[in-house]
């Protein structure tokens, strides 16, 4: 889809039901990810386009490894934190375990970016517990009627040998391939990125950049 | 005016702030620990703030100073405020001189763990003005409302938010006020405010109490705190919302109108203030409509208010709430329950499935259930206290080991299992109490962090030196106060505590308190650490064993490790013993050979203790030295009775 069809499909989805614009999503993935510094970034690009926004991070096992969720809510001057089940515009699960947690909150018709990384609890590293294949994630998400965009893990490219911070590529590969791009604008969010980490600013910034170009599988 | 992103308990503190608060006391507890966090980072001056030992002292200290004529605030998360109710409910028949604000964070869904209490109820049982901000933008501006209704009133005022608000970040317009003159000391003795000795003062008390009730009453109706906007037309629906259940309202109408719902029809009251009851205004919207919808998470509290209002002026309406009608007291509210109570009382046909997500694919997800951080020394604790366990010839479900509050109750999940029990900060060592009186045969063990100690452990553990419970106590000292995210406790290194304040060392306390069997270990040390808990386990009367070292994640951040391990993977057989035996997150498996993630591994070698293969080696010095010479002091020297 041409970023013009975007655009206008979008813009007439919102005036379907309300003249205002509204964008909800939610973030999922495990602790130690950067889950929540992907919504902080979006946080504060709506916020410099003064566009209302509320973000609700659920972090409290976030150092243990445990579940991470981050809920954005833009455009609605009053707001409740929590997005309703299939309520999500967009979903971006960075673990693919994870990402079935949120199947349930994407919209019919909402985007769904999975960076398919895996992180193994210990339960199935010893053989005890089962883990769900890439299919299984894609066939939940489509019967859930989210329109799926898939990031291998192995795309995650490299800057000067190491590999770059997912979380920044992820929410660059958001922008660059779903409906965020006509919310957010990614310049602001290249300014954000410098400023919030001084140390790595150029590899944050490649990361970004190669987000937005990145080779994401869509279904 | 500036727009600043703030969390809600960031805008609650600078609320404070801004409207002049002088002391500043708290104990951590998730979800309210960041508002005294940033005031503690902020050093604002002629502010005090601190980490308090428990809730209770706190509270303590905040009346304190408001008797002294200075606006002071107080924070902790909802089961803080039971620990703190003690003196709570005495200070609320005082009343106080200087605005006294209670920050409770309440948890509906716990998401945090503990009960799922609704600490509204307390504002009832205390009869204390409560405000439920529904927004970071309100938390922030509610503050000096709070601080000014509490000096006009002459009563403490409780402001509670709930997770969702204290953790969501959002743009607060923000007005810094000209600097706040200091207010000099004024020194009251009123024994008849300030005391509770007899009957006469207490009696007397108790109607000043409900006089500064109704007088709040009055102050929230002239500050408007309640907003009642009433339908053009009477006759249609009224609905009721409170706290955050009041920032779903506009998207729950933009919705509901998809089928049928006309927002011109309906009357709406705004609840900010929930205690005094809104009785003037709930009794306006009674009159103006026939069905009323309450929209209030948890306990019905205002629900049952209404049902008493409607009673007293014979209102036959139906009333759509948890009592009668499709709430649950469970969890929290959301948008949902908003269109849903709107079907329910207007009959709109709301199809079942418009919030009914595919539970199918959740049920495919992998458990993922929490463990220590990789270097974390509770994990050789547990893996000692197992490990005595089994050596001193018992099963693992033959022998109570009660757990307590923070990141030490993780000893129950796998691969430790050792944990029983989780009831409040300190209650391992009553518990533990219990369970020998109550006939058990095989030794009780109880297990407790430093902070946990502090806050509310030492009462329990003088009453078994007292009464000679025979039973080990096994405290998990890091040093830090570690689950709510690193505060300093009494226990905490003196290089960290602020300048002028003294460290209070546990392996000082324990002895002084009449303990004679007394044992420090290193938990790093498996062999050890396990030879002395067995042999505790295995002495009559009361032991308590001191496991010391610091957070991991601590240290870590001042870049200093307990060592470094080096897999050789040629005398790997995957037999798997180092993960099964500490479950630790830094241990993957590759194709022939287990794998050490070196960013993860802080070098405590337990998993070298528990190969029998000699699959994994330290490298370097070992792990106990070189950390004893990190900032904190730790018990390597052994055990010592």
């Amino acid at each position: 889809m041409s970023l013009t069809s975007r655009i206008t499909h979008h813009a007439s989805r919102f005036t379907h039901h309300t003249s205002r614009f509204t964008f909800d999503i939610l973030l999922v993935g495990v602790g130690g990810q950067g889950v929540l510094s992907i919504g902080e970034i979006v946080a504060e690009a709506a916020c410099r386009r003064s566009i209302p926004v509320n973000l609700y991070p659920i972090k409290g096992m976030a150092q243990r490894g445990g579940f991470v969720k981050a809920q954005v809510r833009l455009g609605r001057e009053v707001t409740g934190p929590n997005i309703p089940q299939k309520g999500a515009d967009l979903v971006i699960a960075m673990e693919r375990s994870e990402a079935l947690k949120a199947v349930r909150f994407v919209r019919p018709g909402g985007d769904f970016v999975l960076f398919d990384h895996v992180w193994v609890p210990m339960a199935v590293m010893l053989g005890k517990a089962d883990y769900p294949t890439p299919e299984q994630v894609s066939e939940q998400i489509q019967e859930a009627g989210g329109r799926m965009h898939y990031l291998a893990p192995e795309s995650l490219p490299l800057y000067k040998g190491v590999p770059v911070p997912a979380n920044i590529f992820v929410l660059g590969a958001a922008v660059g391939h779903t409906r965020l791009a006509d919310v957010l604008s990614p310049s602001d969010i290249v300014q954000i990125v410098q400023t919030k980490w001084t140390r790595g600013m150029e590899r944050n910034v490649f990361a970004f950049q190669a987000g937005l170009e990145a080779p994401i599988q869509e279904s | 005016m500036e727009t600043k992103l703030l969390t809600g308990n960031q805008a609650l503190a600078l609320g404070a702030l801004h409207a002049g608060v002088r002391v500043v006391t708290g104990y951590p507890g998730t979800p309210s620990t960041e508002a005294l966090a940033c005031l503690l980072a902020l050093e604002p001056e002629g502010v005090y703030v601190e980490w308090s030992t428990n809730e209770k002292v706190a509270l303590e200290i905040a009346a304190g100073a408001s008797w002294a004529g200075q606006r002071a605030l107080c924070t902790m998360k909802m089961s803080g405020l039971n620990v703190a109710y003690d003196s709570l409910i005495s200070i609320a028949y005082s009343g106080c001189i200087g605005g006294l604000v209670v920050y409770v964070a309440d948890d509906p869904g716990v998401h945090a763990g503990m009960a799922e209490q609704d600490s509204r109820g307390f504002a009832l049982m205390s009869d204390l003005p409560m405000l439920d901000p529904a927004s970071v933008e309100e938390a922030y501006r509610l503050m000096r409302s709070a601080f000014e209704l509490s000096e006009r009133v002459g009563s403490p005022v409780f402001v509670r938010l709930v997770g969702a608000v204290a953790h969501s970040q959002a743009p607060v317009e923000v007005e810094e006020p000209a600097p706040i003159p200091r207010r000099k000391a004024k020194l009251v003795r009123d024994i008849a405010r300030f005391t509770k000795a007899g009957s006469a003062i207490c009696t007397a008390q108790h109607r000043d109490l409900l006089a500064r009730l109704e007088k709040a009453a009055r102050v929230i109706g002239e500050m408007g705190l309640n907003r009642l906007q009433l339908a053009s037309k009477a006759g249609g629906l009224g609905i009721v919302a409170s706290g955050v259940t009041a920032s779903y309202l506009e998207e729950g109408f933009e919705i509901a109108a998809r089928f049928g719902f006309e927002r011109g029809a309906v009357s709406v009251l705004w609840i900010t203030a929930v205690n005094p009851f809104p009785t003037d205004e709930v009794r306006a919207l009674l009159r103006h409509s026939s069905t009323i919808l309450v929209l209030e998470e948890l306990e019905p509290y205002i629900e049952k208010g209404i049902c008493v209002e409607a009673r007293r002026m014979g209102f036959t309406g139906r009333i759509v709430g948890k009592l009668d009608g499709p709430f649950e007291r469970v969890g929290e509210y959301g948008v949902e329950q908003v269109v849903r109570g709107i079907g329910a009382a207007l009959s709109l046909p709301i199809p079942d499935d418009l919030f009914q997500g595919s539970e199918a694919a959740e049920s495919l997800a992998a458990e993922r259930p929490i463990t220590f951080c990789a270097g974390c020394p509770h994990r050789g604790t547990f893996m000692a206290i197992n490990r005595a366990i089994r050596k001193a010839g018992y099963k693992k479900n033959e022998v109570v080991v009660t757990g307590d509050i923070g990141c030490t109750i993780l000893g129950m999940n796998p691969p430790f299992h050792t944990a029983w029990t989780e009831v409040s900060m300190g209650a391992s060592v009553g518990l533990a109490q219990g369970f020998v009186h109550g006939g058990a045969e095989t030794p009780v063990i109880a297990t407790i962090g430093d902070s946990t100690l502090f806050h509310a452990g030492i009462p329990g553990l003088i009453n078994a030196v007292q009464h000679q419970v025979p039973l080990t106590l096994v405290i998990l000292d890091n040093g830090w106060t570690s689950m709510t995210g690193m505060q300093v406790n009494p226990g905490t290194d003196e290089t960290f505590q602020r300048p002028g304040d003294r460290r209070v060392d546990i392996a000082e306390l324990i002895p002084a308190l009449g303990v004679e069997r007394f044992f420090i270990i290193d938990p790093f040390d498996l062999d050890e650490a396990a030879a002395t808990i067995q042999k505790a386990l295995e002495l009559p009367g009361v032991k308590v064993v001191l496991s010391r070292q610091e957070c991991a994640i601590q240290a870590m951040r001042r870049g200093i490790r307990a060592g470094k391990v080096r897999v050789i993977p040629e005398n790997c057989n995957l037999c798997k013993l180092c993960i099964t035996h500490t479950g630790c997150p830094a241990i993957g498996i590759d194709e022939d050979t287990i794998v050490i993630d070196p960013a993860l591994c802080y070098g405590c070698g337990l998993c070298a203790q528990v190969c029998n293969r000699e699959a994994i080696e330290r490298v370097g010095e070992s792990a106990s030295q070189r950390v004893s010479e990190s900032a904190i002091e730790r018990g390597s020297e052994g055990a010592r009775e």
